[in-house]
Formats: structure tokens, C-alpha cells, sequence
């Protein structure tokens, strides 16, 4: 419990000094304002301080992590982490009322715990058992909490303010987070940093290029938080408003 | 967690977003015919393209590895005729592409196809099975005009990645111009790139911008593992 009193209380710093940076941020804002997005000083801000993070400090590390491991190493990592928060996915189907995908991730949970030596080896997705991808934010959505503003977390990356909501919750469901809360075991928790950070590897160099990095993880957040919510069916675009409507680039009639 | 996930997915299968490729019929025993047939449905046409460029990357994938340029030719090849490069360029610029002669916003869109296709083309080296990729039914809101045929790509770390195609047609037949990995818009996501950048700096300077990445990318391909 003190721990993770110790944990809130640095994070509470942290937002703070996003904070201050944030508001230094707010003269470079671009003029064009995105509804979703009432918060872009202090989110460009965060999203500045992530990213020196990142280069300092995380990248760095998940380089040598990723160049020393053996790739079935770290293929078994990945894989224990992944199972180890499957209950997050697990109850958020319950809460859903997917009753049926409810079961089947149960089962897959349970099997890939014993005989997949405690989540090492995903023998669930040998046996053409499905994955899911569901989490806390994702079910306020589905219970009505549509649209919520865009915010950019500190340390933890793109969310909104549903999504962040929605992290307290899955503190107690995870059981990345309850190893490290309850158990003080703090591998797993370093494990999953690592393994999603290798996996972003493939994306720096297109974050590097980008002509506003910030708006890309922006948008690409929340467009494939959308897929998530809809499991799929999305709306696609409104790609009548796109078109500049001066112009008359209509070829079909 | 998810939600990285989900941008390791577009990572992984951007290289797609350009090029509609590689993709199978979930149908078994579906008639190969030579050539692409333009006039074909939108279904039939995503896997007809598909069919064409993995037979080709199978009978030559020593030379296409050894000759990337090889590769980015045989891609632009394949899909330059099926895609609507014109449309996807002005969807892209918006208000930004107003009064630009359409030579212009043409070079654009072939500033930005070439960038792609010479950054993501070898991504399709790594695909060693037609059954890796599968065109599902249509399903949703599909008009006469506009359809989106839906696709799901198994990558090498057994993960999927849905990968969707918006078309339309046009006066030659059903053309793409969308690409939507994992819910992510190829085109609603550039636009807003290319929008800031360009009210900053303004059209022309982004153009050749452009036109010399692609020209860098070609040359020095990441070598990222």
C-alpha cells in the first residue's frame, strides 16, 4: 500500500512538471483546434516530456534488452506478459455482456497458465483460440461514455479522459500491476515496458519523419481506439468533407 | 498495452497502405484469369491484385531482394491502375489543394505513392504464404459507388492485422483510394500531417520535400530488424 502511495506521489510530480511545460507549450499551439482535443498545450507538453523519456532512457534500454535476448526469449516474454493481463480483457467482456467471448478467454487464460508454463507458451492461439482486446475504457464507451476529450499521460502515453478513468481499475486487474502492488515483484512490470517498447521499434522512424508527431500518435490513437470500441465496424471517414467543397471533382456523374 | 499493440500492427503493416497487396480468396477454387479485369467488382478486383503480385513475388524473391528497385517497379506497376491516386491526393489536401493546377496536386500524389512504396515495398519479401492474407465477404454500408472490401493479415508473430479497402468508381472502374489498417485511415491520417505542414510552409516547399525524401528513402532502405 505504501508503495504504491509512493508510486501515486511520483507520478503526482511528474504532472506536475508536464504541467509547467505544458503551459510553456501553449504559445506554439496550432490555430486550427480539434474539438477533441481542448487540452493541446498541456498534451504537446506531456507528449514532449515522453519523448525525452523515451530517447534518454527507455528506447536505450529496450535496444540492448531486445539485442541481448534470444529471439524465443523474448518471444516467451512477450507471451507471459500478454497472459499475465489477459483478466483485464477477460472481465471487461463480462462487464460487455459478451458472455460467450467471456467464456472462451477463460478458457483460453486457463489453459495457457498450465500448460503453457504459467503464459510462456500461447498454446490457446496454437489451438486457433482467439484473442480479445478489451480494457476498462473500452466499456464505459460501450456503456455510453462515447466521446471524451484527448489527453496525453504522462510517462504512461496517449489516453483520454476515459481511457484514463479506466486505468485506475485496471491498477487491480492486471496482473502486471497487482505482481508489483501486492507482491512487490516489479519483473513483469519491467517485462511489459520492454516488450512494448520493442514492439514500437518498427514506428520510430515514420514518428521521426513525421511533420507533427504529436498529431500522428494523436490521431492514430484515437482512430484505432474507435476500431476497438466498435470491434471492427467503424464508420469509415467522412470523405465527402475531405474534398475541398470549391471544387467540383466529382467523375462518376 | 492495446492500444501499442495496435501501433505495432500499423507499424508492421503500413507498407500495405499504398499497395492493396497480397491478398487471398477466402473462397477456395476462385477462377485466376490473366491480367486484371478493371471492370470487376471490388472484391473480385482486391484479389485479383493480390493473386497477380504474389505469383510474381514468389517466382522472383532472390532477385527482388538482392534489387529493391526491381520490387518498387514490379508494386507500382501492379497497382498504379487500380488506385486513385488523383482522389486520394486531393482527399489529403483538402483546402490546402485549392487553385493548385491539377498537374500539381498529380505530382503530389505521386510524390507520395513513390515515398511509400519505395519505403514499404520490401515489407512484402517477408510474406511466404498466399493463406497469410484473406478477403472476407462484404458486409456494411456499401453503395454503388463506394465500398470498403475488408481483409486480415496474418503476421509472422501470429497476431492479425485487419486491413481495409475503400474503393470507388469511377468512370474506369472500381479504383482505391483508402487504406484502413487496425481503424487507422491512411488518408484522414495524412491529411492532418500534410495540412500542418503545409500551412506552415506552403505547398510548393512540401512538394519537393517530398519528391527528395522519396529519392533519400530509396536510397538508404532502413535497415531495421
Amino acid at each position: 500500500m505504501s508503495r504504491s502511495a509512493k508510486i501515486f506521489s511520483t507520478l503526482k510530480v511528474t504532472v506536475l512538471v508536464t504541467v509547467l511545460a505544458g503551459m510553456a507549450g501553449c504559445a506554439t499551439t496550432s490555430d486550427e483546434r480539434d474539438p477533441r482535443d481542448p487540452w493541446e498545450g498541456f498534451n504537446r507538453g506531456a507528449f514532449e516530456f515522453n519523448r525525452g523519456l523515451d530517447k534518454a532512457i527507455v528506447r536505450p534500454i529496450a535496444k540492448l534488452y531486445h539485442y541481448v535476448t534470444p529471439n524465443f526469449l523474448e518471444q516467451g516474454i512477450e507471451n507471459f506478459v500478454t497472459n499475465l493481463s489477459y483478466p483485464v480483457t477477460i472481465v471487461n467482456l463480462l462487464l460487455q455482456g459478451k458472455f460467450e467471448d467471456f467464456g472462451v478467454s477463460l478458457g483460453r487464460f486457463a489453459l495457457n497458465s498450465t500448460f503453457g508454463l504459467a503464459g510462456l507458451v500461447d498454446v490457446a492461439s496454437e489451438q486457433g483460440i482467439p484473442r480479445h482486446n478489451e480494457d476498462f475504457g473500452q466499456t464505459f464507451a460501450v456503456w455510453g461514455w462515447e466521446n471524451s476529450p484527448f489527453l496525453m499521460l504522462p510517462v504512461l502515453g496517449p489516453s483520454t479522459l476515459r481511457d484514463g478513468v479506466g486505468r485506475i481499475p485496471e491498477f487491480y486487474t492486471d496482473g502486471v500491476s497487482i505482481a508489483s502492488n501486492e507482491f512487490d515483484r516489479f519483473e513483469p512490470l519491467v517485462a511489459n515496458i520492454l516488450t512494448l517498447r520493442v514492439n514500437l521499434f518498427d514506428l520510430d522512424d515514420d514518428l521521426n519523419e513525421a511533420a507533427d508527431p504529436y498529431l500522428l500518435v494523436r490521431d492514430a490513437y484515437l482512430q484505432s481506439r474507435e476500431f476497438q470500441i466498435t470491434d471492427g465496424e467503424t464508420e469509415l471517414p467522412d470523405y465527402d468533407e475531405f474534398l475541398d467543397e470549391q471544387e467540383d471533382f466529382e467523375q462518376a456523374e | 498495452m492495446q492500444v501499442n499493440h495496435s501501433m505495432k500492427v500499423f507499424g508492421t503493416a503500413i507498407f500495405l497502405s499504398a499497395l492493396v497487396l497480397g491478398v487471398w480468396p477466402a473462397q477456395q477454387g476462385y477462377a485466376q484469369r490473366d491480367g486484371v479485369d478493371f471492370s470487376a467488382e471490388p472484391h473480385a478486383l482486391v484479389t485479383e491484385i493480390s493473386d497477380t503480385l504474389f505469383q510474381s513475388i514468389n517466382a522472383n524473391r532472390a532477385d527482388y531482394r538482392a534489387n529493391p528497385d526491381q520490387l518498387d517497379e514490379l508494386v507500382e506497376d501492379v497497382f498504379i491502375p487500380v488506385l486513385d491516386r488523383d482522389f486520394s491526393a486531393r482527399l489529403i489536401l483538402g483546402k490546402h489543394g485549392r487553385g493548385l493546377s491539377p498537374a500539381k496536386i498529380e505530382a503530389f500524389g505521386e510524390a507520395l505513392l513513390d515515398q511509400l512504396v519505395s519505403r514499404y515495398s520490401d515489407g512484402l519479401l517477408e510474406f511466404d504464404s498466399r493463406d497469410q492474407v484473406k478477403v472476407l465477404p462484404l458486409v456494411g454500408k456499401n453503395t454503388e459507388r463506394q465500398t470498403r472490401v475488408r481483409t486480415r493479415i496474418q503476421l509472422n508473430d501470429g497476431d492479425e492485422a485487419p486491413v481495409d479497402y475503400v474503393l470507388r468508381k469511377t468512370e474506369a472502374g472500381w479504383k482505391a483510394f483508402d487504406v484502413i489498417i487496425e481503424g487507422i485511415s491512411y488518408v484522414a491520417t495524412y491529411r492532418n500531417q500534410f495540412g500542418e505542414e503545409i500551412s506552415k510552409d506552403g505547398f510548393d516547399k512540401v512538394l519537393s520535400r517530398l519528391q527528395s525524401g522519396a529519392l533519400k528513402l530509396d536510397k538508404g532502405k532502413s535497415d531495421q530488424g
